[in-house]
């Protein structure tokens, strides 16, 4: 048997001579790719239907004219020179354009390739954006630099169609289209951008897409703002589960990984060239700017009542929650929006004395008031009683494990129940409703990943309601419509629609509230707006927020803190915390990733900022 | 003409009508997920970032429903169904719009084909040999060895084998790669480097397969030849003084044979449903995914595709066996 594995082990050392890989490692990032295999290889047109955008078309190839970076909470500009321009009445837009940037066949980017696409996009059906570029009157070329978009109704947030957030309407090759004859089935192979990677070689099997790094990368946005990317080749790899990445990254043929808690655990333990966003507990990142938490349906009976929504919320012990769903590895917000480093700056700081003095009214005169500051410090100290490390300052644990939330007050819960006609059974002490019916609920999960945020939430708060003594149920299952379609009570999406992330305005989160897009059950609702609420209240600050410059931040600020204290009052839907990113980063080839201590870039491989993040990364030299 | 009107004749019919039967339920089922492929698209698209208001969402679903063919009533959207199915073609994907359904079938038909193509049969004669003389010499000890391994790798839970498999050969002693159909960054060429990669790649996927699939197989052989070793005409071959190596051959595995050829058939047609847990295991190319995929974003046209072609390729190598059995069988050759 020795004999055996004495020749298997100098086989297979023999064998690591021919590494997978046919560029060299040493000059090669190899990340994960999050959409999995790709199933049009060979198409890279990603203006037309799902095309696989994170294999490196937005996070290598193409550049944006803007893009978020919710890192440091700011807008790069990047094809564009400065920020949207509107006329007053929001029907004209101008887009100053870079200048020095061209595309990697050599051909200069002008405000041709901008005026072409928008044209483009309008006239063809089944073309990117063409439903939104109905919005527009009329595109012109001012000059070379400078594009001006005549739009037939007003529109202050029309550039946002253009800010790359995960995707957005990209510059595409005015040269390269204009001679296709159909471009819904032009398969743009091979590609044409204006960023700082090309294509070197791809998998006919979709597995795998290597990007190699443009002789000329200063001519692209990312070459112009930030200098060279590091990695002369970028190899995205669809390795499959976290099983499979942790076993390639304990082989050091993955560099970054999108992970559960468990693998990481488990990638961390192994590996000791790796890292996590944070380097000790709680590792995960914390700045994704999307907000998790339960979705009450406001069109159904009983959850058409503020006073059960507010008991639902008190209903729930969040430390215990947060232990329950990722032993308290999350950032805790009371809010409908992410506490993010930069959110927490603008609008948390802005809101936390109102929220320390809000009430709700319970009944017989008497007021509560439900907001609980110490919440952070109270996972902070279960965190330390699991025997992480948790740092002291009172500061610090604020932005790792979040401020405060909703008191756990299972008594004022049971009188805003009593005071709305529920009751408990005398004999098993669970509730009834007012008609005297059990009160029974099913928590509806649209996401199978058991390591998905909506999973861990949908059980999480079943835990939290049945020991409130409500008979709860949680369905997971793979069909966002029945949800969309508001054919339930409760699910797990998210509370609210993601805001942008890298800019202080709230218009994405909000919008989906107004009264306008209401439709009834069985209607596909807005998304971000599952919750089937509205208010005369929300769309007043809806309008007016409509009615102010995207570059009005003051403005913004306080329109965006309106719409916030008007979701507490009401309570549609349940915020808990920030979506927890697991993410994991092999430091054997490359270094100086962006992490909690030095937070230069958003933490993905598969957004589009990752190319601003390779001109940051630092060789190690090893072989 | 009696083989025509009284064996022929009654098969052909009974062929298309499972045919017609099972594709017009292709048809009929995925409309009646609750997965509306147009609002899948649009949740990929606001993935992909794209920011719509309710009157942009509208708008473009309207223009989906109609180049997704979905507008229409269900019967009119059947007959073009029908009629674009003459014609080989399934339309395109909801999904990947507007690649052709065939376009992605034809991507990943290669690598489905080549790796259950070859473990399909390997496994089945391999098997059923092993099987067949396992079950006729059931007491000598090489039989009862393979009889502990069946027993050990046949109800072992596929996904485990398979990660087992490459914990071991990919990790511990990483002579196999971890995943994909051939190395990053290569260019695939007419070349002998190009075969030796696609071979090593292949490996651990087909040994995983093969090693399932062989005791499958084995096990299966080895009960029908106890069975028939025990008939009267095998009694009487033994008292006759054949020996026992021609018996088992000419006597018990050719005729215990017949059921596992049925099999074989039906195994042949299912390799187009691709093999699922194998490419998500070793990160493997091919139709599993695809046809996962199709299921999970409500892809109907695909979905269709590759059953319909799944359906067609069942029936057509049942009702060839079918045709062929004469030749196995001489019973059957004197009805």
């Amino acid at each position: 048997m020795k004999k055996l594995l004495t020749v298997l082990l100098f086989f297979s050392l023999g064998l690591i001579v021919f590494a997978e890989l046919t560029v060299p490692r040493n000059e090669t990032l190899i990340v994960n790719q999050l959409t999995g295999r790709v199933g049009t290889p060979g198409n890279f047109n990603l203006w037309v239907g799902w095309k696989w955008s994170d294999r490196g078309l937005q996070n290598l190839l193409l550049e944006p004219l803007w893009c978020v970076e919710y890192a440091t909470g700011e807008i790069i500009n990047a094809l564009a020179a400065e920020p949207p321009i509107y006329n007053k009445d929001f029907t004209q837009l101008t887009i100053k354009l870079r200048k020095g940037v061209y595309w990697s066949d050599g051909v200069p980017f002008t405000a041709d390739d901008v005026v072409y696409m928008i044209e483009l996009s309008k006239n063809t059906a089944g073309f990117a954006y063409n439903s939104q570029m109905q919005e527009v009157k009329e595109v012109k070329k001012i000059d070379d630099y400078t594009v001006q978009i005549e739009l037939v109704k007003p529109n202050s947030r029309f550039h946002t169609y253009f800010l790359d957030r995960w995707g957005g309407f990209r510059p595409l090759p005015k040269h390269v289209f204009e001679k296709v004859s159909d471009p819904l089935t032009f398969e743009f192979n091979p590609p044409v951008g204006t960023g700082p990677y090309v294509l070197h070689s791809y998998d006919t099997g979709g597995y795998w897409t290597v990007w190699q790094r443009r002789d000329d990368w200063q001519r692209t946005p990312t070459g112009i703002l930030y200098g060279m990317p590091q990695p002369k080749y970028v190899a995205v790899m669809t390795y499959g589960g976290p099983d499979k990445q942790v076993l390639a990254m304990a082989q050091h043929q993955l560099d970054a990984a999108d992970l559960t808690m468990e693998a990481l655990r488990a990638v961390l333990m192994r590996v000791s060239t790796t890292r996590a966003w944070r380097k000790d507990y709680p590792w995960t990142v914390n700045i994704d700017p999307c907000v998790t938490g339960v979705t009450l349906n406001n069109m159904v009976e009983p959850y058409n009542n503020k006073d059960v929504r507010w008991a639902l919320a008190l209903a729930i012990d969040i430390v215990e929650y947060a232990g329950n769903a990722f032993d308290g590895a999350v950032t805790i917000s009371p809010i409908h929006i992410p506490l993010t480093k930069s959110y927490m700056d603008t609008y948390f700081t802005r809101i936390e004395d109102w929220l320390k003095n809000f009430e709700i009214d319970i009944g017989d005169g008497q007021k509560f008031k439900p907001y609980d500051p110490n919440a952070g410090q109270r996972l902070a100290e279960y965190a330390k009683k699991r025997g992480y490390p948790v740092p002291k300052d009172p500061n610090e644990i604020k932005y790792i494990f979040g401020p405060g939330w909703w008191k756990y007050a299972p008594d004022v819960a049971e009188k805003l129940l009593i005071k709305n006609g529920f009751k408990r059974d005398p004999r098993t002490r669970g509730w009834l409703l007012p008609n005297g019916e059990p009160w029974k609920i099913t928590v509806y999960c649209t996401n199978t990943n058991p390591a998905h945020p909506a999973y861990r939430n949908a059980f999480a708060v079943a835990q939290e309601w049945r020991k409130f003594g409500i008979d709860v149920d949680v369905v997971v299952f793979d069909t966002p419509t029945v949800v969309q379609q508001g054919n339930y009570e409760v699910s797990s999406d998210w509370p609210a629609a993601e805001p942008w992330g890298g800019h202080p305005d709230l218009y994405r989160v909000l919008d989906p509230f107004n009264s306008a897009y209401m439709v009834a059950i069985g209607e596909n609702a807005a998304w971000g707006n599952y919750s089937r609420w509205t208010n005369p209240k929300m769309d007043k600050i809806i309008e007016s927020l409509r009615l102010t410059d995207w570059n009005d931040t003051e403005n913004i600020v306080k329109l965006g803190l309106e719409g916030l204290k008007l979701l507490i009052e009401e309570m549609p839907t349940i915020p808990t915390f920030n979506y927890p990113g697991v993410v994991a980063w092999d430091e054997y080839y490359w270094t100086n990733y962006p992490g909690a201590e030095n937070m230069y870039s958003q933490p993905y491989h598969h957004w589009p900022n990752l190319k601003y993040m390779l001109p940051f990364l630092k060789p190690t030299g090893r072989k | 003409m009696n083989f025509v009107k009284r064996y022929l004749l009654p098969r052909l019919i009974i062929y298309f009508l499972v045919i017609f039967i099972g594709i017009t339920t292709v048809f009929i089922i995925p409309r009646l997920l609750p997965t509306d492929p147009v609002l899948q698209t649009i949740t990929r698209l606001r993935a992909q970032g794209a920011y719509m208001d309710p009157e942009s969402t509208q708008r473009t679903i309207e223009t989906l429903q109609e180049l997704f063919g979905l507008k229409g009533s269900l019967s009119d959207q059947y007959v073009k169904f029908w009629q674009r199915l003459f014609k080989g073609d399934f339309g395109p994907s909801f999904f990947q719009f507007p690649t052709p359904v065939m376009t992605l079938i034809k991507q990943s038909l290669p690598w489905t084909a080549a790796l259950l193509l070859t473990t399909t049969l390997v496994s089945w004669l391999l098997g059923n040999i092993l099987g067949g003389f396992a079950g006729y010499f059931s007491s000598r000890r090489w039989g009862k060895i393979l009889d502990y391994f069946a027993m050990v790798i046949r109800p072992m839970p596929y996904y485990i084998l398979a990660l087992g498999l490459l914990i071991l050969f990919a990790y511990v002693f990483p002579i196999f790669p971890l995943g994909g159909g051939y190395t990053i960054g290569m260019r695939l060429t007419w070349s002998w480097n190009t075969f030796l990669t696609l071979l090593r790649h292949a490996f651990l996927p087909a040994l995983s397969l093969l090693l399932i699939g062989i005791f499958v197989w084995f096990q299966a052989m080895k009960l029908v030849v106890q069975s028939v070793k025990t008939d009267d005409f095998v009694k009487y071959a033994e008292i006759g003084g054949i020996k026992s190596n021609k018996i088992a051959r000419k006597y018990v595995i050719k005729n215990a044979m017949l059921p596992q050829i049925t099999g074989l058939a039906l195994s042949l047609g299912q390799i187009f449903s691709g093999a699922l847990i194998t490419e998500m295991v070793f990160s493997y190319p091919g139709l599993g995914t695809l046809l996962y995929n199709s299921i999970f974003t409500g892809d109907y046209n695909l979905l269709m595709g590759i059953t319909a072609i799944s359906i067609l390729v069942v029936t057509t190598s049942i009702l060839v066996i079918d045709l062929l059995y004469p030749l196995f069988d001489p019973r059957v050759r004197y009805k």
